[in-house]
This record gives C-alpha cells, sequence and structure tokens, in this order.
C-alpha cells in the first residue's frame, strides 16, 4: 500500500476551479516534485494536504486512513507537516524554541508539573534540548541556537523552516518552494540537504518549485501543473521532453518549431 | 557560577520579604501611614492582574479588554464564600478557600466566555471580552442577594500586604515556569503564526483556552484579594476604565515580558499618588507622561527585557540542580 493515496482531488473558489481532479500516489522512501507556472494551483494542493483548505471533492488518505475534513493540527498529528512559501517561522523566539514548539504535540508534561517545573519536568526539557541540538547540528544551526530566527538569514530561515518540520516526526514532509528567493549557493546547499534528509530520516518528501535545475537531478518524479489541471507525469527525463510541458512554460510557438526534446 | 546561581535562586524571595519587612518597619516608626501601604497593597493586586493578562495578550497574541470581569467574578466569588456562606467563622482557611472559589469562578466563566469566542481573531475577539466584562457587571447589577447595584459590605479585611506580597510573588513564579515550557512555547507560536502553529500540530483552541483559564482563574485570586482588602465592592468597581487601566499597564510596561508588567503596574499605580500636589491636573500630567512613554519607547518600558530570574535559559538545563541530590563525578569517590 502506498503511503499516501490522492484521489480526484478538487477545489472551487466561487466558479474558479484552482485544481481539478488531481491523483497522486506515493510510496514510502519517495521524492516527488510538483512543477508548474505560476498560479498553477500547486500551493493549493499543498493546503489540502495539510487541512488549510477543505476539497470541494476527493479523497486523501494517509497509510489508508481517511483524512478529509480533520484540522491542520490533526494533519500534523498523523504525519504531513510542511514548510511555507513565504517563511513562517515563531519570529520573536529563538531558533532552539522555534524548533521545540514543534515538538509540542509529543509533550507528555502535565499543566502543574510545568507551572511548578517539577524535576521529572526539567529532565524531559533537558532531553528535549538535546534532541533539538542534534538535529540544528545536522542542519547547520546548532552555533544559531539562541538567536531570535527573525535575525537569521534568509537562507538559515529557510532550513530553520525544514529543521521545525522534523521535529513533528512527520511521515511526509512538504516543502513548498525550498528555495524561492535563493542565490545559486544557497540553492546548491539545499540540492545536498534535501537527499540528504531524506535519507537520514527516512522520510517522504513532495516538493514544489520552479527552479528545474534544482528539481531534476534529486526528484523520482515529476507531476507538473497548468491552471489546475494535471498536464504531464514520470521521470525528470520524460517530462522534460513532453511538449505540453514545454508549452505551459514557453509558449505553443517554441514547442512547434520542433525544439521540443534533445 | 555555582555562587551566581544560588544567589539567583535565592534573591528575588529575598526582595519581597525585604519589600514586607522595610514596609513594616517604616510603618513601625510612623514614617508610612496606612494609606501608603494601601496603595503598595493595590500595586500588588495589580501586578497580579496586569501579568495575567500579559499572559493572554501579551504572550498568546490574543487581544482581552475585559479583564476587570475576571476581578469582578473572583471578588465577589471570595466576599462570598467569607462574608456569607463561613460569616461567623474567623479563619486564614476561609480566606484562602474564598479566593481558590473566586479564582474557579472567574476560571469557569473563562472557559465559558473562551469556547465560542476564541475562534474569533484580534479586533472580534477584543469585541466579544468587552462585551462580557459589561455582561457580567449588568448581571452582578441584578443579583438581590449579593447587594445588587449597591455592592457588598462588611467583608472581613483578612488581606494584608504579606498576603498580597505572597500570592504576587507566587503568580509570577507559576508564570514564569509556565511560559518556559511546553505550554508557554505554544503560546509564543500561536502569537507569532498561528498558521504555522496549526501546522506543526499545535492545537490552537486548546491552547488559548488554557492560557485564557489560568489568566482569568489568577485575575480571579487577584480581585478575591482585592475585596478583602477594600471590605466594600459594587459591580461598578469594575467597568471598563478598570480592564482600560490594566491594558494601560501591560502596554506601558512591555507586553510578552514579565518585568514590564511588574514596572508598569508598580510605576503607574503609584505615580498618581505621587502627582498629588498638582491637585486637578494631576490626571493631565499622568496622560502626557503615558503619551512620552508610548512616544520614546513603543515597546513599552521593559519590552523585549526580562530580569535574569524572570527567565530561564536554554544553558540553565545543563547546571547540577541547586537542591537535589549531588551525582559522583569521576574523581569523586563516596
Amino acid at each position: 500500500m502506498s503511503l499516501l493515496e490522492v484521489k480526484n482531488l478538487s477545489i472551487m473558489f466561487g466558479g474558479l476551479c484552482a485544481v481539478d481532479d488531481f491523483n497522486l500516489s506515493v510510496e514510502q522512501g519517495e521524492l516527488i516534485a510538483v512543477i508548474g507556472p505560476n498560479g498553477a494551483g500547486k500551493t493549493t494542493i499543498f493546503n489540502m494536504l495539510t487541512g488549510i483548505y477543505r476539497p470541494t471533492s476527493g479523497s486523501i488518505s494517509l497509510d489508508g486512513e481517511d483524512l478529509i475534513g480533520l484540522k491542520p493540527w490533526q494533519f500534523a498529528k498523523k504525519g504531513i507537516t510542511r514548510t511555507f512559501q513565504n517563511i513562517r517561522l515563531f519570529s520573536n523566539a529563538t531558533v532552539a524554541d522555534n524548533v521545540k514548539m514543534a515538538h509540542t504535540m509529543h509533550n507528555d508534561q502535565g499543566l502543574f508539573k510545568c507551572l511548578l517545573r517539577l524535576p521529572s519536568m526539567k529532565r524531559s526539557e533537558r532531553a528535549l534540548d538535546e534532541k533539538v541540538m542534534e538535529l540544528l547540528d545536522r542542519l547547520g544551526l546548532a552555533d544559531k541556537a539562541d538567536l531570535l530566527a527573525k535575525n537569521l538569514p534568509y537562507g538559515d530561515q529557510r532550513r530553520l523552516e525544514i529543521a521545525r518540520a522534523l521535529m513533528t516526526e512527520p511521515k511526509l514532509l512538504l516543502l513548498d518552494e525550498p528555495v524561492a528567493g535563493m542565490i545559486t549557493a544557497e540553492m546548491e546547499d539545499m540540492a545536498r540537504l534535501v537527499p540528504k534528509i531524506r535519507r537520514d530520516f527516512g522520510i517522504t518528501i513532495i516538493l514544489i518549485e520552479h527552479h528545474m535545475n534544482f528539481v531534476m537531478p534529486i526528484a523520482d518524479r515529476i507531476k507538473v501543473l497548468d491552471f489546475g489541471k494535471t498536464i504531464a507525469e514520470g521521470t525528470p527525463e520524460k517530462v522534460q521532453k513532453d511538449s505540453k510541458v514545454i508549452e505551459a512554460y514557453l509558449g505553443g510557438g517554441y514547442a512547434k518549431n520542433g525544439n521540443a526534446g534533445s | 557560577m555555582k555562587g551566581k546561581k544560588w544567589i539567583k535562586a535565592v534573591y528575588p524571595a529575598a526582595v519581597v520579604a525585604l519589600i514586607y519587612l522595610l514596609v513594616t518597619a517604616l510603618r513601625g516608626v510612623g514614617i508610612m501611614n496606612g494609606y501608603y501601604n494601601q496603595v503598595l497593597m493595590f500595586a500588588g493586586i495589580n501586578i497580579m492582574m496586569t501579568a495575567s493578562l500579559n499572559l493572554v495578550n501579551g504572550f498568546t497574541g490574543q487581544f482581552c479588554i475585559g479583564h476587570a470581569g475576571f476581578m469582578s467574578l473572583g471578588a465577589y466569588g471570595a466576599a462570598v464564600v467569607t462574608s456569607m456562606l463561613f460569616k461567623n467563622t474567623d479563619s486564614v482557611f476561609v480566606f484562602l478557600l474564598g479566593l481558590v472559589a473566586g479564582g474557579f469562578a472567574a476560571m469557569i466563566a473563562g472557559m465559558l466566555i473562551g469556547l465560542p469566542s476564541l475562534k474569533l481573531k484580534g479586533d472580534y475577539l477584543a469585541i466579544v471580552t468587552l462585551a462580557f466584562g459589561e455582561i457580567v457587571r449588568a448581571l452582578l447589577r441584578l443579583v438581590k442577594p449579593i447587594g445588587g447595584a449597591r455592592g457588598m459590605i462588611g467583608i472581613p479585611g483578612y488581606a494584608n500586604l504579606g498576603w498580597i506580597l505572597f500570592f504576587m510573588a507566587l503568580t509570577l513564579f507559576l508564570l514564569r515556569n509556565l511560559i518556559h515550557s511546553p505550554f508557554g512555547r505554544a503560546f509564543i507560536a500561536i502569537r507569532d503564526n498561528e498558521v504555522a502553529a496549526d501546522a506543526m500540530g499545535i492545537n490552537t483552541t486548546k491552547y488559548k483556552m488554557t492560557s485564557f483559564c489560568i489568566a482569568a482563574f489568577i485575575a480571579g485570586v487577584a480581585g478575591g484579594l482585592y475585596a478583602h482588602v477594600i471590605s466594600f465592592i459594587q459591580p461598578d468597581n469594575f467597568s471598563f476604565t478598570k480592564s482600560a487601566d490594566f491594558l494601560v499597564y501591560l502596554y506601558a510596561g512591555g507586553s510578552g515580558s514579565l518585568t514590564g508588567s511588574v514596572v508598569g503596574a508598580t510605576l503607574l499605580t503609584i505615580l498618581p499618588e505621587f502627582l498629588r500636589f498638582l491637585a486637578d491636573w494631576r490626571l493631565a500630567v499622568y496622560a502626557v507622561i503615558l503619551v512620552l512613554v508610548m512616544l520614546y519607547r513603543s515597546e513599552g518600558l521593559c519590552g523585549g527585557l526580562e530580569l535574569p530570574f524572570m527567565r530561564i535559559r536554554r544553558q540553565e538545563l545543563y547546571e547540577e540542580p541547586l537542591f537535589g541530590k549531588k551525582t559522583k563525578g569521576k574523581g569523586e569517590q563516596a
């Protein structure tokens, strides 16, 4: 059985069909990219996969369990977490606290233990801190643990978003344009980091991205959207040669002139 | 390093004890009269009110402007216990029972108002909490057994400076611990970015509710203390003006800083008394001072700052416990 099964997912905003009949089946450990021009409905799909939008029709199931109608925090609890295209950190908290905040749902310390700061609560806090520092170390943020999130450079903020999402111990990680606005060097760092995370944590990743150079080498499969419809899917090589994809990205004339393919 | 930690653990309690001894001594030699003593007691109560409001407004990022409503429920709850239910029993336990009852009365009201309204955000929540404060006041005016609009008289004056300082210190201690715990971090996450908090698995409604209830409980206890200081309460003592006072203390001191709540509430409670020589100009000057504070320090006097003992740093988790068993190091053999 596949990890994530999305069937006939559609959403209407008034009369506009933002996503039409989206199907996706993701196996454990896969890295899938969703690409498409601006406004193609990529982020809308992520918003449905994390419970922020409720789809008009269709089904989403994780490990065979239906998720439609749950609240965003319940999606996270079931094992889907995400990063945001426009960074959404807890900006007035420290880097370490940002990551600890994502551990809230695994917290087993009761209110009274916390109010009185009992020794067992302190021990649990220490264990959490060690775990967080280890995670930050793996993402190269350990030396910045006590800075406020808003004071981090842009590239580090993106990494922190990933660290925070990993702290929820997800089965499926959704990365919404992880290299948006990055310079080439930062993008290369991220291109090494994403496959590393996939390997080290053994998690499944779906990512949205515009940068073909970033997506092509790391993705197992690519889905291409345009105006809410899936226009192509398959391996990076196959998608690159698809005439519909070239049309969507470069305009009709380019494909007809026979420049498609190698 | 070890000495420093020892000082840090003990000196907040020592400061509170010192204030108490100092005031007692000053009263003993006649420098300080009962009036100043009462102003200090109000300062202590206002610190409790402001710190609890800070939990909701400053740390959880919700906007509650009906905090006096919780205070009034606490005041009436406590007064009913001490001056009606246990009218003829004169005991500290009755007083404490009254305070707890007041706290729970406010907390239950907090739950009732919180359940439907915490789905609202920002200005809309503010309107609901404002309405709540006024509804409580209107209802209390209607209940005849507790005096209606005339209020309750003859509440025993159990509360003294010692009790108030004790409850104030306890409030600050508990709030500090709470803020530096998974609960406090969840509150701050909701404040900083509710969408992201939700996406990271934080049940925002549950944590907003928790924050609201704890704040209401503390406000209730503070109200109970207030009733037992002035011995006479009436619904109009807890009007919107009172809620606005706490908001002023909070934002002048610095929201999101417990130190700020202490500084804001203390200074602004005592300041009007110092300005008494200005007679009719007193309130005008008070307002001008507030405007100047907000102009030159828009984040409040202590915004973004916290005294060392109001803060728990991550590194402290790795220091050995002060009163715990000594863990044997490698060099040490028993």
